[in-house]
């Protein structure tokens, strides 16, 4: 069995589920930031994944 | 990824994101979540500090808790972790004011040569997306997964 140390040391954390947050999910606490982002990708659009280059 | 971070508390879909900060002003919640912007998986990811007072989540504040990096480690592991969740999400960040869009772009940088190998990272300069260089002004960031598998 890994040790929480180990756990610790990956890529993926070890999260913690906690129930009484799940009145956040689907409320959006950052209205501002989600319609600024909106914008502004319907201004520029998303990138193109085509063009990455490993 | 060997980084010092914080525990992180999460609701069932992994899309809201708790934990402690711990330094010189005391403990601060911070939050992070990740809120659908388009149907096509396109994620916006905030991140700010809750008042344990009044509940009101400030996402321009400037903490100065002298934890910054541990902070910003711990936002790297939420996406991790929401990632894990939504595989092909595109996540969509830019900082509320300037200065956090540049505390963001120096988390990339910092962590830029471990987030590379598991994300593809783009970054908005003027009215342009392009692959980012580290080092680089960008006004906007978007990363997804690479479609490998992570180290678990």
């Amino acid at each position: 069995m890994k040790t929480i140390l180990e756990l610790n040391e990956k890529k993926i954390p070890v999260v913690r589920i906690d129930k009484s947050l799940n009145k956040y999910s689907n409320v959006v606490l950052f209205p501002e930031k989600v319609e600024k982002a909106k914008k502004a990708i319907e201004k520029v659009g998303l990138p193109d994944l085509t063009k990455y280059i490993e | 990824m060997k980084l010092d971070r914080y525990e992180l508390k999460s609701d069932n879909q992994l899309t809201f994101f708790t934990f402690l900060s711990e330094g010189q002003k005391g403990k601060i919640e911070k939050v992070v979540q990740f809120s659908l912007i388009y149907q096509n998986n396109l994620y916006n990811l905030s991140f700010g500090d809750r008042d344990y007072l009044t509940g009101q989540i400030d996402d321009k504040i400037v903490t100065d808790n002298g934890d910054s990096e541990k902070v910003l480690a711990t936002v790297v592991a939420a996406i991790y972790a929401f990632c894990d969740k939504v595989p092909d999400a595109f996540i969509y960040a830019t900082g509320s004011t300037a200065a956090r869009t540049r505390l963001y772009r120096m988390g990339i940088n910092k962590y830029y040569d471990i987030v590379k190998e598991d994300f593809k990272i783009f970054g908005q300069s003027k009215s342009e997306w392009e692959q980012y260089e580290k080092g680089k002004d960008y006004e906007a960031f978007v990363v997804q997964k690479k479609s490998i598998k992570f180290d678990i």
